[in-house]
């Protein structure tokens, strides 16, 4: 049927963004570099509500993935939706963002990313937590786990200081994993 | 950080879900279950390290499952999950033995202290067994024996591999002597004045597994105050046998498929590269084909293991062997505790050759041990051995393989007061192997 691969990664702003499109361009280049695919910019979700939990104030990201897979065109391979209200998934106070493991879409909150005791961060420093965030939340849609190794991206932080502390590079184990799951995608 | 296998247990499918696929983000196997009885029906076939149960539910309630659970599986952690509305049930949950309870909802990194202490905490139950259990392991039976045509095949086709340096993978149910084929190929092999090195990958731990191969650099971590050598190392020049092959982790799994391509290899905070030659030998009771289709096995480390393979005979298909096997494990235990027996009576010997040897060989190399300890006379006799406990005894012949199996592991867990390594060690068998049979047989202790 369709005979070209589904060979693209969205980056898919919600609402009203506090990032410049100089940075969001960055941002792909670094998911292309990284994934090997093909990055762009396009927002599929303008209205949120339906996932608001008026009591928490907060939205359930689990419910803005599956409304985010049902919307993206089918040439996508993996969504990444950026928002800047507060997350969570029952029972769990917050999440920086969620993923669905080795499925279609992600998300990450920049909500938490900007303070740290309480006091902001730079803008340099609120930027690449943004980035790091990011291909963290997208690898997880290709199937990788938590990974021990620190400085791994794929390296899950308690603390947000602890995210500036890791690189913005996959470990060697992480990158073989990578490298199957793209090998495993290329056949299918 | 380890991986643990959680189930989570709760009535509403959303909890289930996102809380589900936040702990398999973080690497941990999850299943789940929407009741306490669909969960203990789950606890029959999968043997789970941590429970997370909401306490409120429709029809067995969470304190309910927790006691049941506790009564069948002390060990896994049971970690309940409440709202304010039911503290005074979490602290009842908590005399009753539970874990900890999480109040929803939970800060997420409350939950990963909380699983990382679990786990930890479990690990180090299991490394002092393991400890313990190492030191009383002795070298057991120390060739293969046999004239059945399974073994002659099994002979023949070691005399042909053997000369080769190809990587050999071994299966086989546990006790079939695995171990012995892989060092009978070392002994016929050009290798053989080197030295031959054991490593049983499911006995440790994964982070002891890492340093126990590859070996540290002083200073690689906290604990490495002196540089020591790995077993990769050890085997300079001989053979490498890693038993238990289908228990390695995803990364360990990684790290030797490199070492197999690369032909070296590092020590841990190590920069040096050390050559790798040894020759692989790799045994397995699990079967990776199907670990691969599920995951859990990677297919390019299996094809570069799986060069030669065979696969060792249960001692059912070669039961025209129990009567040299027999007499060979007799006289040695016989010599070794310094008692007169010599012979086993022909109502005993009928006896082992009616029984299926679920531990295989090495099952009846432990019966015999045991009867040459518990005989009276100079002549074994059926009584003797533990497979013929009254209750085993009572079996009608015309039983499944399936009931002879639960009635003798009922017979040995009793036996041994339902101390689990003292019967998985009777059995032959290792202690998770004994406890997904005991769950398997939906056998439970008598109270
Ligand atoms: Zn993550
Ligand atoms: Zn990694």
């Amino acid at each position: 049927m369709n005979a070209r691969p589904k060979n693209t990664i969205l980056v898919s702003p919600v609402g009203d963004l506090d990032l410049d499109s100089e940075f969001l361009h960055e941002l792909c280049d670094k998911i292309s570099e990284i994934f090997g695919c093909e990055c762009e910019i396009m927002p599929l979700l303008k209205e949120i509500d339906f996932a608001r939990d008026p009591v928490r104030d907060q939205h359930h990201s689990t419910l803005l993935l599956e409304r985010l897979s049902a919307l993206a065109p089918h040439r996508v391979l993996k969504v990444l939706a950026i928002t800047t209200v507060d997350l969570f998934i029952p029972v769990l106070t917050y999440v920086y963002g969620e993923a669905q493991l080795g499925g279609k879409s992600s998300i990450i909150s920049t909500y938490r990313l900007q303070e740290t005791h309480s006091a902001k961060v730079t803008p340099a420093t609120y930027q690449c937590r943004i980035l790091k965030e990011a291909i963290h939340e997208l690898g997880h849609t290709f199937g990788l786990r938590h990974c021990p190794n620190e400085s791994c991206i794929m390296h899950y932080c308690r603390k947000i200081q602890d995210v500036d502390r890791k690189s913005t590079e996959l470990c060697r184990y992480c990158k073989v994993l990578l490298s199957d799951e793209m090998k495993r995608l290329a056949s299918e | 950080m380890g991986t643990a296998r959680i189930l989570i247990v709760d009535d509403e499918l959303i909890v289930r879900e996102s809380l589900g696929g936040w702990l398999e983000r973080d690497g941990h196997e999850v299943d789940t279950a929407q009741s306490g009885e669909e969960a203990l029906e789950k606890m029959k076939d999968t043997r789970f390290d941590i429970l997370l149960v909401d306490i409120k539910m429709e029809g067995m309630s969470g304190l309910d499952l927790l006691k049941a659970v506790k009564e069948t599986d002390p060990d896994v952690a049971v970690v309940m999950i409440t709202a304010y509305g039911s503290i005074s049930t979490a602290i009842e949950a908590m005399k009753n033995g539970a874990y900890e309870y999480l109040l929803k909802p939970f800060d997420p990194n409350e939950l990963g202290v909380l699983i990382e202490k679990i786990i930890e905490h479990q690990a180090q139950a299991l490394e002092t067994q393991f400890l313990r259990e190492q030191y009383k392991e002795r070298s057991r039976f120390e060739s293969m024996i046999g004239q059945s045509r399974a073994l002659q095949e099994i002979f023949s086709l070691i005399e042909d591999i053997a000369p080769t340096e190809s990587t050999v993978l071994i299966t086989g149910e546990t006790g079939t002597g695995k171990g012995l084929a892989a060092k009978a190929i070392h002994s016929k092999s050009p290798r053989h004045e080197g030295p031959f090195v054991v490593v049983n990958c499911g006995a440790f731990p994964e982070h002891l597994l890492e340093s126990e191969l590859f070996g540290y650099q002083k200073g690689a971590f906290t604990d490495a105050k002196t540089t020591k050598k790995g077993r990769l190392e050890l085997a300079h020049g001989g053979t490498l046998f890693l038993d238990e092959i289908g228990e390695i982790s995803m990364r360990m799994q990684i790290d030797l498929l490199r070492v197999l391509e690369d032909r070296v290899f590092y020590r841990l905070g190590g920069t040096q590269p050390i050559e790798a030659d040894f020759r692989v030998i790799a045994a397995t009771n699990k079967n990776l084909e199907k670990a691969i289709k599920e995951g859990s096995f990677r297919e390019d480390f299996y094809y570069r293991l799986n060069v030669i393979s065979f696969s060792m005979p249960p001692l059912r298909d070669h039961k025209e062997d129990i009567p040299l096997l027999a007499e060979h494990f007799l006289h040695r235990f016989a010599r070794e505790t310094n008692k007169p027996v010599d012979q086993i009576s022909r109502e005993a010997m009928d006896e082992m050759m009616l029984y299926e040897w679920p531990g295989n060989v090495r099952e009846l190399e432990n019966a015999i041990e045991r009867a040459v300890v518990v005989c009276k006379g100079r002549k074994i006799m059926p009584k003797d051995l533990p497979i013929f406990q009254p209750e085993y005894a009572a079996l009608p012949s015309d039983k499944s393989l399936k009931e002879v199996e639960r009635a003798h592991l009922i017979s040995v867990l009793n036996e041994n007061e339902w101390n689990i390594a003292k019967s998985a060690k009777v059995l032959g068998i290792d202690r998770s192997t004994l406890y997904n049979k005991i769950k398997r047989h939906n056998i439970s202790r008598p109270s």
